[in-house]
C-alpha cells in the first residue's frame, strides 16, 4: 500500500531540500569560489538533477521500494552491505547541518551561552519522527512547504533592495579549479537525490508525476541559487566569513532599521522547517538500521541513531572544525559516490532489468 | 483516544519548540545588563579607550526624557576593552541595540579596520550599525548634550540617517559597507565626519561652549530636561552636530575629506537624492544677481567605466528635475508653491556648479587614492579583460566625460 502521494513528494522537495543550504553553506562555498559561488552551487544542483532523472524513471517503471530494488540488484547480503554504506552516508550527512543549526541558534538567538539542554528538543523530535512510518514525511511536507516558502519570500523581499547583483561579475573569474573545489566542498549539503531514492516505491505513480517531481526540484534549485546570489550581492568581499547567512541577508533594509528585526518572523519559519529537514537523515538512518539488522522493536534503531548524533553534538564539539574540514574535503567523495553515483548505477540497472523483464514477459 | 494522544503530542511538541526557539523568552537580568546605544573609540598610546553610552531604563509613570550613563574602559583590543567594561561595572554589555560607532580623530591616521573588524565579525552587535568619525575625541562627542535629545548618540543618529525624501546631504555608512569596501578591490571607504556646532551661532560655526546653559534649542524648540543626570564632561545643551563633511579612507586610513557641497554631489551620483535642496547663488538675471534654493523632485544618475586600449572612460551622467524652493529677489512673478519654469541662467549655473563639483570629486579621488566611485571594482566586474592592464594605475588613466542635465517645469 502506498503511503505517500506525488503531491507530497513535490512538497517534500520544496519544503526540506533547499533550506539546509541557507546556513553556513554559502560562506563555505564563497571561501573557495568567491563571486562564482552560484556556479559551484549550480554544478552541485545539476549533478543532483541528473541523478534524480533515472530515479524518477525507476519510480515510473516499478512499484518496488528502495530495499527491494537493492535486493534485486545485489542480492540479500549485498543489499545489507549497500544499506550499511547508506547508513554511514546518512549518519555522516546529518553531523554538519545539525551542528551548524546548533551554532546558529546558540550564537544568534541567545545573548548568553545557553545550557546544554536547549538543543535537546531537536533530538527528541528526531527520536519521535523515527518511530513513525514514512507517511509522517508526507504529512509534514503538506504543512511545512507553506512555512518554508513564506519564510523564504519574507527574507528575499527584505534583502533585494540591498543586493548589488553586479557583485557576481565577472562570471568564472575565480577559475574552474576554485569553482569545482567549492562544489566538492558542498557535497555534504547536496546529494538530495539519495533521499528521494529512499522514497522510491512509497508513493503512487500518477500521470505527469515525473514532470511534477522534476519541476519541484527545479523550483528548489532556483531558491538555492537565488539565495546564494543575493547573499554574495549583499556581502561581496566579506561574504566568506558570514557563517550565519540566514540572519544577515535581510537586516540592512531601511524598513528593518525603522521597525526593528521583524525579519526574524521569516528566519523562524525557515528554522522551524529546518528542524524537520535535519531530522530526515536521522530518520532514514533509523530505517536503514532496522533493515540491516532486521530489528523489529521500534525504539532500538531510533535510540542508536539519535544517541550517536547526540554524542557527537555534545562531546565532539571541540573537534568540530576538524570534522568540518574532513567532511568538506576527503569525505566529500563518499557523499558524491553515495549521493549521486550509486543511485544512478542502481537506477540504470533496475531500468535495464525492468526492460528485459517486460520483453521476456 | 487517538485524538487525545495527538493533542498531547502537539502540546509536548509546542513546549519543546518553545524551549528551543524562545531564547529563554529573552529574559535577562536588567540589573546586570547594560543596553549600549553607542560606542565611542579613542586611542591613548597603544590602548583603545572604549566609551559606551548606556540607556538606563527607569520605572516611572511620568513623561521624562531618556536617561543615560557612560562607561569607559581600556584594552589592547576592542574585545578586551568590552570585557573590562563588564568586569568593572558588573553589567553584561548588551550590544544588540548599539546603532552607532564613533571613532575619535586620533584614530584617523591608523588603519581603522583593525578595530571595526571586531564589530563586523561579532554577532553581539548588528553590523548595520552606523560608523562616523569625530572631529574631536569620540568620548568628548558622546559626552556632549544637545537640545535634540538628552542622549547625544540618538541626536547624532538623527542627522546621519534622515527621513527619506528629506535632504540627502550626509553620506552615511555602516560597519558592513565600510569593512567590505576595505576588503574589496579598491580598499576604499568613507564615513561622515561629525563636527560640533553651537545651536546659538547656527550652522557652520565651530562649537564654542556658551555660558548660557539655558539656551533655546536651536530652532527645534526642544529643551533638554535631563542634563543634571548626565555624567558627561559637558553638561550644556546648546550643541548641535554637523555631519555634512565626509572623511575619505584608503587602506583603512583617513586620506582626505569631501566638503558639504561635494558630499551632496557624491550622493547624487550614488543614490536617489530626491527631496534634497541645493543652493545656487549669484545667478545673473535681468541685470541683477539672484540667489536660488532648488529642490530636487527626481533624479537619475550613473557612473560608467569602460576600459579601452587608450585608457579608462569614466562617464558621469546626472540628470535632475527640480523646482525653485526659494529665490532671493523681489519682483518675481511666479509663486513658489507652483512648479514654474526654471530661468535659463539658473539652469546653466546649476549645470556648471554640478559639473565643477564632479571634476572636484574626481580630482580628490585621484589625489587621495580613495576610489569612492568604485572604479576599480567596476573595472574588475565589467572590463575583466583589461583589469590586469589597469589595476595598478587606473586613476592616472581616466578619460572623464560629464553629462549633467538640469530641468524644471517645461
Amino acid at each position: 500500500m502506498y503511503q505517500l502521494k506525488t503531491r507530497q513528494i513535490c512538497f517534500f522537495i520544496i519544503a526540506f531540500l533547499p533550506i539546509t543550504k541557507f546556513f553556513s553553506l554559502p560562506s563555505l562555498i564563497t571561501s573557495f569560489a568567491k563571486e562564482d559561488l552560484w556556479i559551484s552551487a549550480l554544478i552541485s544542483l545539476a549533478i543532483d538533477f541528473i541523478t534524480l532523472i533515472p530515479i524518477v524513471y525507476v519510480c515510473k517503471k516499478t512499484d518496488k521500494t528502495f530495499f527491494e530494488i537493492i535486493e534485486d540488484v545485489f542480492g540479500e547480503n549485498g543489499a545489507k552491505i549497500i544499506a550499511f554504506l547508506y547508513l554511514i552516508y546518512f549518519m555522516s550527512k546529518a553531523i554538519l547541518p545539525l551542528n551548524e543549526q546548533k551554532d546558529y541558534v546558540e550564537y544568534t538567538l541567545y545573548t548568553l551561552k545557553p545550557n546544554v539542554f536547549y538543543f535537546l528538543p531537536l533530538f527528541i523530535l528526531a527520536f519521535y519522527m523515527c518511530f513513525k512510518r514514512i507517511r509522517v514525511l508526507g504529512r509534514l511536507a503538506d504543512i511545512l512547504w507553506v512555512v518554508t516558502i513564506n519564510g523564504f519570500i519574507t527574507l528575499i523581499v527584505l534583502s533585494l533592495s540591498n543586493a548589488d547583483f553586479s557583485a557576481i561579475l565577472p562570471i568564472g573569474a575565480s577559475g574552474i579549479k576554485n569553482i569545482v573545489h567549492g562544489s566538492i566542498a558542498s557535497f555534504n549539503w547536496f546529494g538530495d537525490s539519495a533521499i528521494i531514492f529512499l522514497l522510491v516505491g512509497s508513493f503512487k505513480w500518477e500521470k505527469g508525476s515525473s514532470l511534477k517531481i522534476l519541476l519541484s526540484y527545479v523550483l528548489g534549485a532556483v531558491m538555492v541559487l537565488l539565495f546564494m546570489i543575493i547573499f554574495y550581492s549583499i556581502f561581496t568581499s566579506i561574504a566568506f566569513r558570514q557563517r550565519f547567512a540566514l540572519t544577515e541577508v535581510s537586516k540592512y533594509t531601511t524598513v528593518i532599521n525603522n521597525l526593528g528585526r521583524f525579519d526574524y518572523i521569516g528566519i523562524f519559519m525557515i528554522l522551524f522547517s529546518n528542524m524537520f529537514a535535519l531530522c530526515l537523515p536521522i530518520y532514514f538512518s533509523s530505517k536503514l538500521l532496522d533493515y540491516i539488522f532486521s530489528i523489529k522493536i521500534i525504539w532500538i534503531s531510533p535510540v542508536i541513531v539519535v544517541g550517536f548524533q547526540l554524542i557527537i553534538t555534545l562531546f565532539l564539539y571541540q573537534y568540530f572544525v576538524s570534522i568540518e574540514m574532513f567532511m568538506t574535503s576527503y569525505f566529500a567523495i563518499y557523499f558524491f559516490v553515495f549521493g549521486n553515483i550509486v543511485p544512478i548505477i542502481i537506477s540504470l540497472i533496475t531500468l535495464r532489468r525492468n526492460k528485459y523483464a517486460i520483453k521476456e514477459g | 483516544m487517538r485524538l487525545k494522544k495527538a493533542k498531547a503530542l502537539l502540546i509536548c511538541l509546542s513546549i519543546l519548540l518553545t524551549l528551543f526557539f524562545s531564547n529563554d523568552f529573552g529574559l535577562i537580568d536588567v540589573e546586570k545588563t547594560s543596553i549600549i546605544t553607542a560606542i565611542a573609540i579613542d586611542k591613548e598610546q597603544d590602548e583603545y579607550i572604549l566609551t559606551a553610552q548606556v540607556a538606563v531604563p527607569e520605572a516611572t509613570d511620568t513623561n521624562t526624557e531618556n536617561q543615560k550613563a557612560q562607561l569607559s574602559s581600556k584594552g589592547k583590543t576592542i574585545g578586551e576593552a568590552l570585557k573590562e567594561m563588564g568586569d568593572v561595572s558588573g553589567w553584561f554589555p548588551k550590544l544588540a541595540f548599539c546603532n552607532l560607532i564613533i571613532l575619535g580623530n586620533n584614530l584617523a591616521n591608523e588603519n581603522v579596520v583593525n578595530l571595526l573588524d571586531y564589530f563586523a565579525k561579532t554577532l553581539r552587535l548588528q553590523d548595520s550599525a552606523l560608523v562616523a568619525l569625530s572631529e574631536k575625541s569620540a568620548k568628548e562627542l558622546l559626552s556632549l548634550s544637545t537640545p535634540l535629545d538628552n542622549i547625544s548618540s540618538f541626536a547624532i543618529q538623527k542627522i546621519l540617517l534622515k527621513a527619506t525624501q528629506f535632504d540627502n546631504d550626509v553620506a552615511p555608512t555602516d560597519i558592513k559597507t565600510f569593512v567590505s569596501g576595505y576588503y574589496s578591490k579598491n580598499q576604499s571607504g568613507y564615513m561622515p565626519l561629525v563636527k560640533v556646532i553651537s545651536a546659538d551661532n547656527g550652522s557652520g560655526s565651530e562649537g564654542q561652549k556658551s555660558d548660557n546653559s539655558s539656551s533655546s534649542g536651536g530652532g527645534s524648540g526642544a529643551s533638554s530636561g535631563g542634563d543634571q543626570k548626565s555624567q558627561g564632561a559637558n553638561t550644556e545643551s546648546n550643541n548641535l552636530f554637523d555631519a555634512r563633511t565626509t572623511a575619505l579612507f584608503f587602506k583603512g586610513k583617513k586620506v582626505g575629506e569631501l566638503s558639504p557641497e561635494e558630499t551632496v554631489t557624491f550622493n547624487a551620483l550614488s543614490k536617489n537624492i530626491s527631496g534634497t535642496s541645493i543652493a545656487v547663488n549669484n545667478v545673473p538675471l535681468n541685470d541683477k544677481e539672484c540667489n536660488y534654493l532648488l529642490n530636487i523632485i527626481s533624479d537619475s544618475h550613473s557612473v560608467k567605466v569602460k576600459a579601452t586600449d587608450s585608457g579608462i572612460d569614466l562617464n558621469f551622467c546626472l540628470s535632475i528635475f527640480c523646482k525653485v524652493s526659494d529665490v532671493f529677489s523681489t519682483g518675481t512673478e511666479d509663486s513658489l508653491s507652483s512648479n514654474t519654469k526654471l530661468p535659463k541662467p539658473l539652469v546653466e549655473k546649476t549645470k556648471q556648479l554640478l559639473t565643477n563639483s564632479i571634476i572636484s570629486l574626481v580630482n580628490k579621488s585621484i589625489s587621495t587614492n580613495c576610489d569612492f566611485f568604485n572604479i576599480k571594482e567596476k573595472l574588475y566586474r565589467y572590463n575583466y579583460s583589461k583589469y590586469s592592464q589597469y589595476k595598478d594605475n587606473f586613476l592616472s588613466k581616466l578619460n572623464i566625460k560629464i553629462n549633467v542635465n538640469v530641468s524644471g517645469q517645461k
